[in-house]
């Protein structure tokens, strides 16, 4: 074996893109400090009540890891009410979004003027945080289970509508061109064909809106709005905290049995 | 996936009517400035099975798209059967489409759903829409479903998933979606493009039984000669949007074709090399 010489290829110059890359951790630097001057109005943030108040943090988290399990029993009814709201505010939603994203997704709706409203409107919903829903409509409504799931159902429209309608339109749907071919109308082309063809895109993201509310359910009782989370902030005012820890790590459970159901599902997906 | 099988009498439901194509000088111009089709006229006689013949880029899916409107014409008209297709909007272009049976080099199905709700597709046009909506279908539409199934032999099929049939069955499938149509016309864009040789010329052969048994005018895209010639008996060639040929498909010449291509004829410009 001879040593031959490592071959020398006669490359166009490599594309470099390190200034941009500069500039860009440049920009993020120069602007995380300048929010963190509060002389200039950034936001003021004391590291030294880190330091001083650790104490409190420790004895606080040394309760909460210590949960007191036998508070569990008086638990069993608002998480029942929790789990309600997420299971029915998903599945209100679920039925709601199937029209909705059609409707906004240009491939199945091409007309501009039905569409950009729907899709207008959904961009509002998903602007309001969910808290605010919820304080809004308890205030409009009352305390109870019903505000909270009204925000969950605005709030996991607004997420299946546009994250399914954008997947749809990121796809590629020529069975469309053969329905409208076919003598179809776009309604009939959406019910007969491309519904049963974004089925996993929907499943996906009702399974994923399902989890979601179990965890912000979780804290809408917090604004009056029904669930566990009146409990929380009943037993935090009490600084209760090792029934809080008792809660929260129930609500840890459930959210990761809702989680391996949810992936056995998805895995039967294709 | 060679086995042959006969369109068989039988799966005649509706006793079609098969229509003439009129084309007059009609040129198609994209939205971003690209010019498919140039005062092309031609005029096909009911139960005619003709080629087009072409490079790709050359118009040929263009030209087979303004026959149901998919494609509007910029100038020019186009006239299939009674009907005046640049005249026709909504539900009539609709009423339309749904007398020309069309299949494609895709195969066009939606994969995750079944044989059968693919087919039920080709009954569109004459289900009212909230009929589909509710997904309930008709003792006709279903006896129409299974004719056309059963006239290209994948009527054991009918409750598969689409997505588990190999490309020569999802063109059948595509075929018995048109038929269940009950079309006058049948339009075919590089139906054999994506299939290997003895599946497409099992598909031509669906394909010239339409054309010999139920009488229907065939027009079909492709860019191999020797299955235009062995298939079809006018062919027309287009080159750059411009028809170049048009005459009987068995006397077109190598420098017929070299005139088409604007080439000399390479190997693989034939299904067998």
């Amino acid at each position: 074996m001879t040593d031959t010489a490592p071959t020398v290829w006669e490359l166009p110059p490599k594309p470099t893109n390190r200034a941009r890359i500069a500039l860009i951790i440049g920009a993020i630097a120069t602007f995380t400090t300048l929010t963190c001057l509060p002389a200039i109005g950034g936001v003021e943030l004391d590291f030294a009540s880190l330091v001083d108040n650790w104490r409190n943090g420790a004895r606080l988290g040394r309760e909460f890891i210590q949960p007191d399990l036998s508070f569990l029993p008086r638990t069993y009814r608002p998480m029942l009410e929790t789990l309600q709201m997420a299971v029915v505010g998903a599945g209100v939603a679920a039925v709601l979004s199937v029209p909705l994203t059609l409707w906004a997704a240009r491939q199945t709706n091409p007309r501009l003027a039905t569409r950009q409203p729907v899709r207008f409107t959904i961009n509002v919903v998903r602007a309001v945080p969910d808290l605010v829903y919820a304080t809004v409509l308890v205030a409009v409504i009352g305390v109870g289970p019903l505000p909270g799931l009204i925000t969950l159902i605005l709030f996991d429209i607004g997420i299946v509508v546009k994250l399914v309608s954008e997947a749809i339109d990121a796809g590629e749907h020529p069975y469309m061109e053969a329905g409208m071919a076919a003598g179809g109308t776009q309604v009939q082309v959406n019910r007969g064909v491309v519904l049963a063809q974004s089925w996993p895109f929907f499943t996906n993201q009702w399974l994923y809106v399902l989890e979601l509310n179990v965890r912000i359910s979780a804290i809408l009782g917090v604004v009056g709005a029904g669930g566990i989370g009146r409990l929380i902030s009943e037993r935090r005012a009490f600084f209760a905290y090792d029934d809080v820890g008792a809660i929260v790590f129930e609500i840890l459970v459930v959210v990761i049995v809702i989680e391996l159901f949810s992936n056995l599902v998805r895995r039967r997906l294709t | 996936m060679t086995d042959q099988h006969e369109v068989g009498p039988g799966s005649d439901v509706s006793g079609p009517t098969s229509w003439s194509i009129h084309l007059n000088d009609v040129s198609v111009t994209y939205p971003n400035g690209t010019t498919a089709l140039r005062n092309v006229s031609l005029d096909i006689p009911a139960g005619e099975m003709v080629s087009i013949v072409g490079l790709s880029g050359s118009g040929k899916s263009t030209l087979i798209r303004v026959m149901n409107g998919l494609v509007p014409v910029t100038t020019g008209t186009v006239a299939v059967g009674p009907h005046e297709v640049t005249h026709l909007r909504g539900r009539q272009l609709r009423q339309l489409r749904g007398h020309i049976g069309m299949i494609f080099q895709g195969f066009n199905l939606a994969e995750r759903t079944s044989v059968f709700r693919n087919v039920m597709v080709g009954r569109f046009a004459d289900t009212p829409t909230y009929r589909t909506l509710l997904g309930v279908s008709s003792e006709r539409d279903r006896d129409l479903v299974f004719a056309g199934l059963d006239s290209v032999g994948m009527l054991d099929k009918v409750w598969t998933r689409a997505s588990d049939l190999s490309g020569g069955q999802k063109q059948r499938v595509a075929i018995a979606r048109a038929l269940a149509q009950g079309p006058s016309v049948m339009l075919a864009d590089e139906p054999v493009a994506s299939l290997d040789p003895p599946t497409a010329h099992s598909v031509m052969n669906d394909l010239r039984h339409i054309n010999g048994e139920r009488g229907l005018t065939v027009l079909v895209n492709l860019h191999l000669i020797d299955l235009a010639q062995q298939y079809t008996t006018r062919m027309i060639g287009l080159r750059a949007g411009e028809i170049v040929f048009d005459g009987p498909a068995a006397e077109a010449t190598e420098s017929n074709f070299e005139h088409i291509y604007g080439r000399p004829i390479k190997s693989n410009d034939k299904l067998a090399n």
